[in-house]
């Protein structure tokens, strides 16, 4: 495949037949749950040129190392580690927006070639559906064989689809906000020292932090008890709300942090916690103190700090009344909803959805609906606002106020995508939330001492393993469209751990498939070294 | 036939289980309860889904007394118990640029419809068609997903509708699931490009033990169009009609050919009572795997004062092995 800039990529290197092919091996034994991080790697590897490609799979990441300038290594790190490192580093205007440049082309060039690998998938399975239609009387066990073939290519086909619109476009838009970071953050850092040094920084927006419990951040919150009492009816008869988790300790363990961080908040209405057996990494708040926690975001998160921190921007939404600001603007609600979901469908290109309307008509403000409310251009401000009084939250509870950048980070780095709607995929890290975030917990007064872990999160967490694993025995009895013949060995893919980087899952040692390079799905059996594509 | 009867279907189906049997009510049926296993190969032990009626309601509290079946008209022993607690509900939708620029609201009422209809516990799935298919949604007991991924279904690119792929794929993937099966067909029956044939969908259908409910879209030409409908048209219609129809028959489903859109609301309710009110005969079927239709007739009926009346009832026509 040629690069469409006279068969140079962006590395400046071209690219070979050698090389498709060995991408697609590597393709090919990638995990369903392909992570962010992955997809950045990947599409690393598949720029770089034919010099790398040629040796074989198995050298690539040695190859490629010295190839990655040290601003493009600098990006793998955390915001946290960036925070601290960028003031030491030293990078020209040019490197930086050279970098970003490259970047942009590297997601376009590496989502063309995802779609060319779809495409490639789909005239796979064209062939064999035909040989399936064309064979009656084909032996059952040959004819299983098939089944396995056609289920695995769908099942592949559908991860470069996940590729296409959720982990790269994701992944990239992280490592954007990181040059950011790297660029503005040092002299954003002069001036927040330069506000302490003058005690400028007590006169931003809520900066009274000494009486919290005591300001006013929006009269009238017990006004929004009756809506959210209604949201919730109503999301219940839509079927929309997922049932909760029968697990006394683990509810009450998470509503008595809940309850820390309202006592130490500016909340004035009672906190009802529910938490909700689902996977997905979310949560989310109606207008009036109803939170609702999902048991993915619970297996999310390492330490009782990060908990705290997503529960207390959370708490914020409520505090703030967003909800209630947010339903005030009918008329832009009525322009979404009132012609019924074809003119929501239509004028968003189907970004608008159910939640939409549900944000819209009765603030429904959850991690997972940002990126809808974005359209309406009223996200942002709420968020950030929620994202500073939440970390004032946590601080004041007690917390390590940077567990929220912490978890943020790592639902950024690791979760290329999730099922359905998702705190990440609707959280895009911007530059302007982490940097405001850190400027906040700058000015925070120290602390003696803050609670990053706990025995009490370890506890939970142990728990919550049985209630997983439980639940992941249930899953298995699930019937599947996707997924309908029994008895197929699953593509040879790695479990990969979150975060895990893409150099490991690349190593030869790293393969389930062996020492001899990546494996190719071909059947209810594994072929090596490439197999048949 | 009652799915001909358009304009009082809806009314008696509305009101069917407002009206049951009075009176039978062998409760003996109960002691046979429990759990079986719809199986795939029809040598072993199979699960038969029965609907029973009278006047349009549905029967309820019959007894295995109350049944007799056959198999090529001889007599097989049977026993009744509950169905399943949960069934796999998959709904098929057909999303092609014509069916959004004719049907676009006979589809949203049957999908709503059926949405605020279905019951708890169930697993459910979305797949859409145009030219091929795609499963919006994998089984899954939240409805809401459902509901959100049919909100955000984006306009359709094609004007295709391979309306027999589509069903012969589904009906593939269905076969090979476990439990009690159902496919609900919300489509015009029309095809424009598939590669499989009316017969080819038909043996399919014969062939997979899955309850087919067709649901045919298209209430502006049966209402208000229908007298302008030219011979050709009319033809048409009558053609895919009887596809939706076959699918239903074979399979032991319904047929529905509603010709108000604000009637499938009812339709797809009548549809969910059907399945939480059917009958399961297990059985083993003893018929020859040679391929060819071998076919079943189960009788309901009930005797007061030596008197036989006997209930219409719905079931797949036949295995074919």
């Amino acid at each position: 495949m040629q690069h469409p800039h006279h068969g140079k990529n962006h590395w400046g290197h071209g690219n070979s037949r050698l090389g498709r092919k060995c991408i697609r091996s590597i393709w090919s034994v990638l995990p369903h749950r392909l992570d962010g991080a992955v997809a950045i790697l990947l599409c690393e590897l598949l720029v770089a040129g034919p010099p790398l490609l040629a040796r074989g799979p198995e050298r690539l990441i040695e190859s490629r190392q010295p190839d990655l300038s040290p601003l493009r290594q600098d990006l793998k790190k955390s915001y946290l580690e960036l925070f601290s490192l960028s003031p030491k580093l030293h990078f020209t205007d040019a490197e930086i927006e050279d970098a970003r440049k490259q970047l942009k082309d590297a997601e376009q060039q590496c989502v063309d070639r995802v779609k060319e690998q779809e495409k490639d998938y789909d005239s796979q399975l064209q062939l064999l559906q035909d040989e399936v239609k064309s064979t009656k009387d084909l032996p059952e066990k040959q004819r299983h064989d098939l089944h396995c073939r056609i289920q695995n290519l769908r099942a592949l086909k559908a991860q470069m689809r996940v590729l296409q619109h959720h982990a790269i476009p994701i992944a990239y838009h992280n490592e954007e906000a990181k040059l950011d970071l790297i660029q503005k953050w040092p002299p954003e850092l002069q001036q927040i020292q330069q506000q302490i040094a003058d005690g400028s920084y007590r006169s931003r927006r809520w900066g009274d932090v000494q009486d919290i419990g005591f300001r006013q951040i929006a009269a009238g919150q017990k006004d929004d008890v009756k809506s959210g009492e209604d949201a919730i009816q109503q999301m219940k008869q839509a079927g929309l709300m997922p049932k909760e988790l029968d697990n006394p300790a683990i509810t009450s363990y998470v509503s008595s942090v809940a309850w820390k961080v309202a006592d130490h908040s500016d909340l004035r209405v009672p906190l009802k916690v529910t938490i909700l057996d689902s996977k997905e990494v979310n949560a989310f708040a109606l207008p009036g103190g109803f939170l609702f926690v999902q048991r993915g975001l619970l297996e999310a998160a390492d330490d009782e700090s990060e908990l705290a921190g997503v529960l207390a921007h959370e708490m914020a939404h409520v505090v703030a009344r967003h909800g209630h600001k947010l339903m005030r603007k009918e008329t832009i609600a009525s322009i979404f909803y009132q012609g019924a979901e074809l003119a929501a469908i239509l004028l968003t290109g189907g970004a608008a959805s159910i939640g939409t309307y549900y944000a819209l008509r009765y603030g429904f403000y959850g991690l997972g609906l940002a990126l809808n409310l974005k359209l309406l251009g009223v996200s942002r401000e709420y968020e950030l606002e929620a994202d500073q009084l939440g970390l004032q939250y946590a601080w004041n509870s007690g917390y390590d106020p940077s567990g929220f950048i912490r978890f943020f980070d790592k639902m950024a780095s690791r979760e290329g995508y999730v099922e359905g709607i998702s705190w990440f995929y609707d959280h895009p890290p911007f530059y302007e939330r982490m940097v405001d975030a850190e400027r906040e917990i700058d000015f925070l007064p120290k602390k003696d001492s803050l609670t990053v872990q706990t025995s009490e999160f370890e506890n939970m967490k142990k728990a919550l393993t049985e209630v997983t694993a439980s639940k992941e025995e249930e899953d298995k009895d699930r019937p599947s469209l996707l997924a309908p013949e029994q008895g197929c060995a699953s593509p040879p893919v790695s479990k990969e751990e979150a975060g895990r980087p893409f150099d490991a899952i690349c190593s030869p040692s790293a393969n389930p498939a062996g020492a001899n390079g990546p494996t190719t799905v071909t059947s209810g059996t594994t072929e090596k070294g490439g197999g048949k594509q | 036939m009652r799915e001909l009867n358009r304009g009082r279907m809806f009314e008696g189906n509305r009101y069917r289980l407002n009206r049951p049997i009075v009176g039978v009510l062998m409760l003996g049926a109960l002691s046979l309860a429990g759990a079986a296993t719809t199986t795939d190969k029809p040598s072993d032990e199979v699960s038969l889904y029965v609907t029973v009626e009278e006047d349009g309601g549905l029967v309820q509290g019959l007894s295995d007394r109350n049944f007799r079946l056959y198999e090529d008209g001889e007599p097989r022993l049977f026993q009744l118990k509950q169905p399943e607690q949960t069934a796999t509900v998959a709904l098929l939708v057909e999303n092609s640029q014509n069916s959004w620029n004719l049907f676009y609201n006979d589809i949203q009422y049957a999908v709503q419809g059926f949405l605020d209809a279905a019951p708890e516990g169930y697993w459910y799935a979305l797949a859409t068609y145009s030219h091929g298919l795609e499963v919006n949604v994998d089984f899954t007991k939240l409805k809401g997903k459902i509901r959100t991924a049919f909100a955000d279904l984006a306009p359709p690119t094609w004007n295709e509708v391979d309306t027999y792929d589509a069903i012969y794929d589904m009906l593939d993937k269905m076969e090979r699931l476990p439990g009690r099966r159902v496919l609900i067909v919300v489509g015009s029956g029309y095809d424009t490009f598939s590669a499989h044939t009316f017969s080819d969908i038909q043996k399919k259908v014969e062939e997979a033990n899955v309850a087919v409910f067709s649901v045919g879209l298209g209430s502006l030409l049966r209402g208000i169009y229908e007298p302008y409908l030219g011979d050709m048209e009319r033809t048409d219609l009558l053609q895919v009609e009887a596809f939706l129809r076959m699918l239903a028959d074979e399979s032991g489903g319904e047929a529905w050919f509603p010709n108000i859109e604000s009637a499938f609301p009812d339709v797809m309710k009548g549809i969910v009572q059907t399945l939480q009110n059917q009958y399961m005969l297990v059985y083993t079927p003893n018929v020859p795997h040679d391929e060819k239709l071998h076919k079943i007739r189960v009788e309901a009926f009930q005797v007061v004062n030596d008197h036989r009346r006997d209930f219409k009832v719905r079931v797949r026509k036949g295995w074919r092995l």
